[in-house]
C-alpha cells in the first residue's frame, strides 16, 4: 500500500501537456489530412514537434534576444552574435494563463504572449526582451512582462511613417537599440558582421520570394498552411538550418511544378489572407479555409509575408548607411494597421490579389485586436470598389468557435466557386 | 532574347555606370585631340574653355552667345540662328533625356568620383532636410533666367535700364566650375585667375573661384551637390516630356519601401512616394537609374527607350546586386 506513488501534475507539466496536445493535433492534421503531402515539409513538422511537444531547446549556446514584434531588426541581433526569438504566441493554453493578467477584451495574441512570460516556461528562455511600441496592447504589455522579472527594453516606434520626423525618430531608435544590445552583449557592431547579417537575412528572404513564386502557378504545389509553418519557423529556428530546409523544399517544389502535382482541387478558389497573424498553433482560420477546398496563395500578415517581403537595400556598405537602410526597411515598407493612414496595406492586398490571381480575400481579426478591427471598414470598401470579394471574420484562440466560422467560410468559398463558373 | 533581358536586369549598374562615365568623360574632355567634334549644341558641360581637348561644346555657352544681339538683329537672322541652335540642342537632349546628367556630364562624373572617395574614407554623406530640399529647387531656374536675360541686357536697354557691361557676356560660364576644372584635366590651369581689369570681371572671377571651391567641398560631403543648382538641368527639364529615354514607375507594384529614395543621389522623394504618376523623370532627376537597381519589386521601375523596356527592376537582379545570393556567384 505504501509504495504507490501519487504523481500530482505540476502547473508547468500541465501547461506543457496542453501545449503539446495543441501542437500535435495541428501537426497531425497537416501531415495526414491533405492530399499530396510534401516530404521536405517533414523538417518543419518535426521542428515544431521537437520544440513544442518534446520541449527541446535549440539555442543553448547562444544569447537569446526576445523580440515582441517584427520591427526589431534581426540583422543587428545576428551581427551582435545573438539569436532573435520572436515571442508572439499562438497557444490557447497560454492565452488562458494570460487572461487572468490582461483585460478581458484584450487580444488573444497579447494574452498568450503575456501568459507565456507569466509561466516562465520556455524551451529557449530569452535573456533580454526588446519591445517596440507598436500597438497599444503590446506597448503596455511590456510593463506587465517586466514585473515577472524579465529584462525588457522598450524601443520607440512611430505611429506615422510618411513624415521626415518619424523617419529620423525611428533611425535614432534603431541606433539606440544597437547601442543597448551591444552593451548587453559586450560586443562592438562591426561593418563586416553587420554586412554578413544583412546578406544572410536577405538570402533567407529571397528564398521566401522563390517559394511565393510557386504559389502563382495555376496548379499550386504547396498549402498556405505549410507556408505559414515555414515562415513561423523563422521566428525561432537556427537560421542556417532554416535556410537549408527551405532550399530543400524549393527543389522539391520545382519537381512538383514540373510534374504538375498540386495540393488543391480543380475548382479550388484562390485566397489572399490578411489580418491578424496566424501564429503556430493558432491556424484556425487558414485551416478552415483550406479544409473547405480553397487554397491560400498569398497573405498579408506580419507572421509571414510582411516579415519577408521587403529587403534591406544598401547604397554605401558602411555602417552609417547599413543602419539607415535597416531602419527604413522596418518602418517605411511596413503595412501594420497601427499606422495612422494605411493606403499602403490596401494597395498591397490588391496587388497580391492581382499577382497571385486570387478569387477572394479572407480578412481575419482577433477579437480585441482594435487596429485590425478598425481597418476592416476601409479595406472592405476598397475591395468592393475593386470588385474583389472579401469576407471579414473575427476569431480568437478558443477551440470552440469552429462550427459557426466554418459555415461562413464555406458559404464564402462556395460563392467564389459560383463566381468562377459564371465567368466561364 | 529573354535571356539577354534577364542578363541586363541582373547587371551590376554601379560598375556599368562607372565605366560608361569614364568613356563619356574621355570623349567629352579629350575627344578633341583625336579630331572629335560633336558640335556646339551639346546638352552637357563639354567646356568651350577646354579648347584643344573638348570633343564638343556646351549649349549653355552657345545660348548666351546667341542671345547677345540687339533686338533688330534678333528679329532677323540672329533669331533664326537661335531657333536652329535650340532645335539642335533639343534633338541631342531627347536621345538620352536627363541621362546626359547621370551618364555623360563631366561635372557630374567628377562629383561621383568625389563621392566614391568619401565612401572609401567611410565618411557619412550629408542630406538636406525635406523643407530645405524643396526650397533650393527654384535656384536653378533663377540662374537660368539670369543667364538668359543678362546677355540680352548687354545689347538692349530693357525698361529704360542702362545696358550691362560687355564683361558679362558669358555670365554663367564665369561662375561655372566646369570652366576651371575641365581644362585642368588637360593640364590647362589658365582658367584659375582673378581678373582685375574691370569691376565686373573682378566680381565674376572671384565668384567663379569661390564656386569651384564650393563645388569641390560640397560634392565631397553631399552627393551631386552642384546638380541641385544646375541651370542646364532647368533648361533640359523644360523639354523633358517628349524625350526618348524615360523612367517609368508602376505604382501598383510599389510598396513604398523607400529603397529607391535612399539610393537616389538627388534625394527625390517622389520616386518612393508617388504611386500614381507613370513618368518619374522629375526636374532634378539625373536618370542615373540607381533607383531601378535598388528596387526589389519585379517590374516596378523601368528605363524605357521609345516604348521599349531596356532595364527594369527585378527581385533576382536586386539579390545579385546586393550580393545576397549565397548559391550563385555574386557581383562582389
Amino acid at each position: 500500500m505504501n509504495n504507490i506513488n501519487h504523481n500530482i501534475e505540476s502547473p508547468k507539466e500541465k501547461q506543457n501537456r496542453h501545449k503539446a496536445m495543441e501542437a500535435i493535433k495541428l501537426l497531425n492534421t497537416l501531415r495526414e489530412d491533405f492530399k499530396a503531402p510534401i516530404s521536405s515539409m517533414e523538417y518543419f513538422y518535426d521542428l515544431f514537434e521537437r520544440v513544442h511537444c518534446k520541449h527541446e531547446s535549440l539555442h543553448d549556446d547562444k544569447t537569446k534576444i526576445g523580440t515582441m514584434c517584427i520591427q526589431i531588426p534581426s540583422e543587428i541581433i545576428y551581427a551582435l552574435d545573438g539569436v532573435p526569438i520572436r515571442l508572439c504566441n499562438g497557444f490557447y493554453t497560454d492565452d488562458e494563463i494570460g487572461s487572468d493578467l490582461m483585460p478581458q477584451k484584450a487580444c488573444p495574441l497579447i494574452k498568450a504572449t503575456v501568459g507565456h512570460f507569466a509561466s516562465g516556461n520556455f524551451t529557449d528562455k530569452p535573456d533580454i526582451v526588446f519591445s517596440p511600441t507598436t500597438c497599444d496592447q503590446k506597448t503596455k504589455a511590456g510593463v506587465t512582462i517586466e514585473s515577472f522579472g524579465y529584462k525588457l527594453i522598450d524601443i520607440d516606434f512611430p505611429r506615422t511613417k510618411e513624415s521626415e520626423a518619424s523617419r529620423e525618430y525611428w533611425r535614432r531608435s534603431v541606433k539606440q537599440f544597437a547601442v543597448e544590445l551591444s552593451r548587453f552583449q559586450g560586443k562592438k557592431l562591426t561593418r563586416t558582421s553587420l554586412k554578413n547579417a544583412i546578406k544572410k537575412i536577405g538570402y533567407a528572404q529571397s528564398l521566401y520570394h522563390k517559394l511565393s513564386e510557386f504559389r502563382k502557378n495555376e496548379l499550386v504545389p504547396i498549402l498556405g498552411l505549410d507556408v505559414f509553418l515555414v515562415t513561423n519557423a523563422f521566428f525561432f529556428d537556427k537560421i542556417d538550418n532554416w535556410i537549408e530546409a527551405t532550399e530543400k523544399l524549393l527543389s522539391e517544389l520545382e519537381i512538383r511544378a514540373k510534374e504538375k502535382i498540386t495540393v488543391s482541387g480543380k475548382a479550388s478558389p484562390r485566397i489572399v489572407y490578411t489580418g491578424s497573424p496566424p501564429i503556430f498553433p493558432n491556424y484556425k482560420i487558414p485551416l478552415i479555409v483550406e479544409q473547405s477546398d480553397a487554397i491560400i496563395v498569398a497573405d498579408e500578415t506580419c507572421s509571414s509575408n510582411r516579415m519577408f517581403n521587403d529587403m534591406v537595400a544598401v547604397d554605401e556598405w558602411n555602417i552609417y548607411d547599413m543602419m539607415d537602410s535597416i531602419s527604413d526597411k522596418y518602418l517605411k515598407a511596413c503595412t501594420c494597421p497601427i499606422f495612422t493612414k494605411n493606403e499602403d496595406r490596401i494597395r498591397r492586398v490588391i496587388q497580391l490579389v492581382r499577382a497571385y490571381k486570387a478569387d477572394g480575400v479572407v480578412y481575419q481579426a482577433f477579437a480585441g485586436c482594435t487596429v485590425y478591427e478598425m481597418e476592416q471598414r476601409s479595406v472592405l470598401e476598397a475591395m468592393e470598389k475593386e470588385g474583389i470579394p472579401i469576407i471579414y471574420l473575427e476569431s480568437d484562440y478558443s477551440p470552440s468557435q469552429g462550427g459557426q466560422l466554418s459555415t461562413r467560410v464555406e458559404a464564402f468559398i462556395e460563392s467564389l466557386k459560383n463566381r468562377r463558373r459564371m465567368k466561364k | 532574347m529573354l535571356n539577354l533581358k534577364r542578363k541586363i536586369n541582373n547587371m551590376n549598374l554601379v560598375r556599368f555606370r562607372f565605366w560608361f562615365q569614364i568613356v563619356a568623360f574621355l570623349i567629352i574632355v579629350y575627344g578633341g585631340y583625336v579630331g572629335l567634334d560633336l558640335g556646339d549644341k551639346l546638352p552637357t558641360f563639354a567646356c568651350v574653355y577646354n579648347s584643344e581637348g573638348t570633343g564638343g561644346k556646351c549649349y549653355v555657352g552657345m545660348l548666351q552667345h546667341d542671345l547677345k544681339h540687339p533686338l533688330e538683329t534678333f528679329m532677323g537672322f540672329a533669331g533664326y540662328a537661335f531657333l536652329i541652335s535650340l532645335a539642335m540642342f533639343i534633338a541631342w537632349f531627347w536621345v538620352l533625356n536627363k541621362g546626359w546628367c547621370g551618364f555623360v556630364c563631366p561635372l557630374g562624373t567628377m562629383q561621383d568620383w568625389l563621392t566614391a572617395l568619401r565612401e572609401k574614407l567611410k565618411i557619412r554623406f550629408s542630406e538636406y532636410s525635406w523643407a530645405n530640399r524643396s526650397k533650393i529647387k527654384s535656384i536653378k531656374y533663377i540662374l537660368l533666367i539670369l543667364l538668359l536675360i543678362i546677355p540680352v541686357m548687354i545689347s538692349n536697354s530693357i525698361g529704360g535700364l542702362p545696358k550691362l557691361p560687355n564683361g558679362l557676356s558669358m555670365p554663367f560660364c564665369d561662375i561655372c566650375p566646369g570652366r576651371m576644372l575641365i581644362p585642368a584635366f588637360t593640364g590647362n590651369f589658365n582658367q584659375f585667375y582673378i581678373d582685375f581689369s574691370s569691376k565686373t570681371d573682378l566680381v565674376m572671377t572671384i565668384l567663379g573661384m569661390m564656386i569651384v571651391g564650393l563645388f569641390l567641398v560640397g560634392s565631397f560631403i553631399k552627393k551631386r551637390f552642384f546638380c541641385y543648382f544646375c541651370p542646364m538641368a532647368a533648361l533640359q527639364y523644360i523639354f523633358s516630356k517628349p524625350a526618348l529615354l524615360k523612367l517609368y514607375k508602376d505604382g501598383a507594384k510599389c510598396t513604398k519601401c523607400g529603397d529607391c529614395y535612399r539610393a537616389c543621389d538627388m534625394d527625390i522623394l517622389e520616386i518612393a512616394d508617388d504611386v500614381t504618376s507613370k513618368n518619374l523623370v522629375t526636374e532634378d532627376c539625373i536618370l542615373c537609374l540607381k533607383c531601378i537597381a535598388a528596387c526589389p519589386e519585379d517590374g516596378c521601375l523601368e528605363a524605357n527607350f521609345i516604348g521599349i523596356t531596356i532595364f527594369e527592376s527585378s527581385k533576382e537582379g536586386f539579390i545579385l546586386r546586393m550580393a545576397m545570393d549565397m548559391q550563385k556567384e555574386s557581383h562582389e
